[in-house]
């Protein structure tokens, strides 16, 4: 039985993605999770009409990533989906999410709790009303494909264990105390990822009558992941940058100087 | 102690086992949609006179929000030493919002109440006034991992009022993401199953299986989880010319045959068997009187499902096997959704070596009477639709306003909703540690049934 285990394993060679080390592949992040932005000759006008979410909102053609969900109908008015390598990196550091006083201790902080997380990082996931699919996303971080536990990061169970809280989901009048309590009950520091654009924003659920408000309202957040869902990649992007290690950074670096 | 699902009907001249599927208010008018099992039917009809306790509970919406639902039927147990065990909303087990009241005295379970609607989102409610097509965005984020399910029958619902008949190719393309869905869907309760049972290496390799179909998800429809490749009137993405088909088809054969062999690995091992043996065990006869749909209805012997039921394109003309198992343990569940497997990829050749190759997204409005012999209401006013999803059977009914064209009802009846009951039925007198297996081989989703 496990020498047979040992021959499949053989015969299927190795699975796991090289990312960090290089670029997400075109498998790993498909063509509808690589967000939109303006370009020339975008009609941001159109594209504010048109957007499910209010994602494009000013004529400086940016598309706030936060609420958008991907949904490629502003691919009519000129806005542009090229496959760029450096915008596929979208998970974000919170800080726009806060006002101008906050930010910079906010800053400060995070600098030392990512020093803290650096070798490794114990995740807690809760769901406050996501459509399942954020959910599956992160859990599929533990298959051979993308291998969590190589890079030190684990799944726990309780909040207690915890270090990093993973929020998926539209925040529902149901969970927010559920919320408040599994945060508070977590040791200090601690670390939120915000993932999905349903919990960053409300993405498409805002106007649904449960739709309470963006989970930054409610706890601090420090790193936000859009997407929705978010690839895995996109996800662990948002984790590794909460350990310290943007790999954009990491990968100029190892080129120049590879790690012996 | 258990209510009997029917207990009077109007029709009268149809014999056999008649199941209530859903129910809906329209146009003042309570209506009711019926399942009859042994001669795979669908009825519309006027509502039952009377209903069983749990139909009234589960059926109609609730319209509370930011309250869990207790689905708590029948008597109320007490006794020395029973108390209540709270399981969730966040726990390891289940990945989702929602919970459980197990109720025990130490080591059985005597009663299980499912907690519901920690996530309800009211979308039935939020999409009244809205354009189809951005309803459609809603719609298929209701349920993530029964997406192309959802937004397939809320689009043939809208098509059917409209009357566009929409080239056959398209129909065919959804049929593939729906076959997708399911291959990934059982292949993801089948990794949780490994899971629970600690068989973490076979685990391994049936969640890589699963990546490996969202990959192909992902390379042929654009999305991973089958989001926004659907719209009214045709499809956005697919596999639309022959190599890329021939690649789909091959792609899915591999992991099919891959499949089988990590399942033989499962089915030698005596640890994994012993914890889905006699486990969670849901007898015909309660699977019937719950109203169960899907594997966990066929897994008790129950031949019922809406591909043969509710035959729309291209499901009349292709063949469907219909695995069904009777004893129905978590064991037989599980068999269902591997076999399901094997036909999901047979469903998938044929479709895809036969694909007519016309015109995709022309849309074009029929002629005053459509051709389909589906049951339908004659004034066009509403319609419904059925989709065998892959936890079982999903309906929606929508209705268009004559003027504006936007949409003036909609009712949601999801798979998950149902095999509530059933679930909680099968789990009495069962231990503890059988909860997870019980949960998984049902594969219900929190997401799905507060929509």
């Amino acid at each position: 039985m496990i020498k047979s285990w040992f021959i499949h394993g053989i015969r299927n060679g190795i699975l796991t993605t090289k990312y960090p080390k290089t670029l997400p592949t075109t498998d790993e992040i498909p063509i509808k999770s690589i967000p939109p932005f303006g370009s020339k000759d975008s009609d941001w006008l159109k594209g504010k009409q048109i957007c499910p979410t209010n994602a494009i909102e000013d004529q400086e053609k940016n598309v706030d990533f936060g609420k958008c969900i991907f949904c490629r109908r502003c691919s009519d008015t000129g806005f542009d989906f090229e496959d760029q390598n450096e915008m596929r990196n979208i998970a974000l550091q919170a800080e726009g999410l806060l006002n101008i006083e906050n930010r910079d201790k906010m800053h400060e902080d995070f600098k030392k709790k990512i020093m803290t997380f650096r070798k490794s990082l114990h995740i807690l996931m809760i769901d406050v009303g996501s459509c399942n699919a954020c959910n599956l996303e992160v859990l599929n971080l533990s298959n051979p494909y993308y291998d969590l536990t190589r890079l030190g990061i684990f799944f726990t169970n309780s909040p207690k264990h915890a270090d990093v809280l993973v929020v998926v989901g539209a925040l529902n009048y149901a969970m927010v105390e559920v919320l408040k309590r599994t945060y508070e009950s977590m040791p200090n520091p601690k670390i939120v990822i915000s993932i999905g654009a349903c919990s960053i924003s409300g993405g498409i659920f805002q106007d649904t009558e449960s739709f309470v408000s963006p989970i930054h309202d409610v706890i601090p957040v420090d790193v936000t992941v859009p997407g929705c869902p978010p690839t895995p990649i996109q996800i662990l992007e948002g984790l590794l940058l909460s350990m310290g290690k943007n790999n954009k950074q990491q990968t100029a670096e190892e080129k120049h100087n590879p790690p012996d | 102690m258990i209510p009997k699902f029917v207990e009077q009907r109007q029709i009268e001249e149809i014999n056999g086992t008649i199941q209530i599927s859903s129910i809906f208010e329209i146009n003042g008018k309570s209506l009711a949609i019926l399942t009859d099992i042994e001669n795979s039917k669908t009825i519309l009809s006027d509502m039952p006179l009377s209903l069983g306790e749990h139909v009234s509970l589960l059926l109609k919406e609730q319209t509370n929000i930011g309250v869990q639902t207790d689905l708590d039927i029948g008597s109320k147990v007490e006794g020395y030493g029973v108390f209540i065990f709270p399981y969730g909303p966040v726990s390891s087990g289940i990945p989702e919002a929602g919970g459980f009241k197990l109720i025990t005295y130490g080591e059985r379970i005597v009663k299980l109440i499912p907690q519901i609607n920690f996530k309800k989102r009211g979308i039935e409610r939020r999409v009244i006034g809205m354009k189809p097509e951005d309803a459609l965005l809603l719609v298929e984020r209701s349920a993530g991992n029964f997406s192309s399910s959802y937004s397939t029958c809320f689009i043939t619902a809208v098509e059917n009022i409209l009357g566009l008949e929409i080239a056959s190719s398209a129909k065919w393309i959804r049929a593939v993401a729906i076959e997708l869905e399911r291959i990934y869907n059982h292949l993801h309760v089948f990794g949780r199953l490994g899971e629970a049972a600690s068989q973490n290496v076979a685990t391994a390799q049936v969640n890589a299986l699963k990546e490996r179909v969202l990959r192909i998800n992902a390379k042929y429809y654009g999305h991973r989880y089958l989001f926004g490749f659907n719209k009214i009137g045709g499809v956005n993405y697919g596999p639309f010319t022959t190599d890329e088909r021939k690649g789909l088809v091959s792609a899915i054969k591999v992991i099919a045959k891959e499949f089988s062999n990590i399942v033989a690995f499962f089915l030698s091992s005596r640890i994994f068997l012993d914890r889905l043996q006699e486990t969670a065990k849901l007898p015909k006869q309660d699977a019937l009187n719950l109203g169960a749909v899907g594997p966990s209805a066929r897994g008790s012997g129950i031949d019922m499902d809406d591909r043969l039921m509710y035959p729309i394109e291209p499901y009349n003309d292709i063949f469907i096997g219909i695995e069904t198992d009777k004893e129905g343990d978590t064991m037989a569940r599980t068999m269902v959704r591997i076999q399901e497997i094997a036909s999901s990829t047979v469903i998938l050749e044929q479709l895809l070596d036969r694909m007519p190759s016309d015109n995709i997204n022309k849309p074009q409005l029929s002629s005053s009477n459509s051709s389909s012999s589906l049951p339908c209401n004659s004034d066009k006013d509403f319609s419904f639709c059925r989709i065998e999803s892959p936890s079982g059977d999903l309906i929606h009914v929508v209705q268009l306003d004559a003027i504006t064209g936007r949409i003036k009802f909609l009712h949601i009846r999801p798979p998950s909703l149902v095999n509530w009951l059933p679930l909680s039925k099968s789990l009495e007198g069962n231990v503890f540690t059988d909860f997870q297996f019980a949960f998984e081989s049902f594969g219900l989703s929190y997401a799905d049934s507060d929509r």
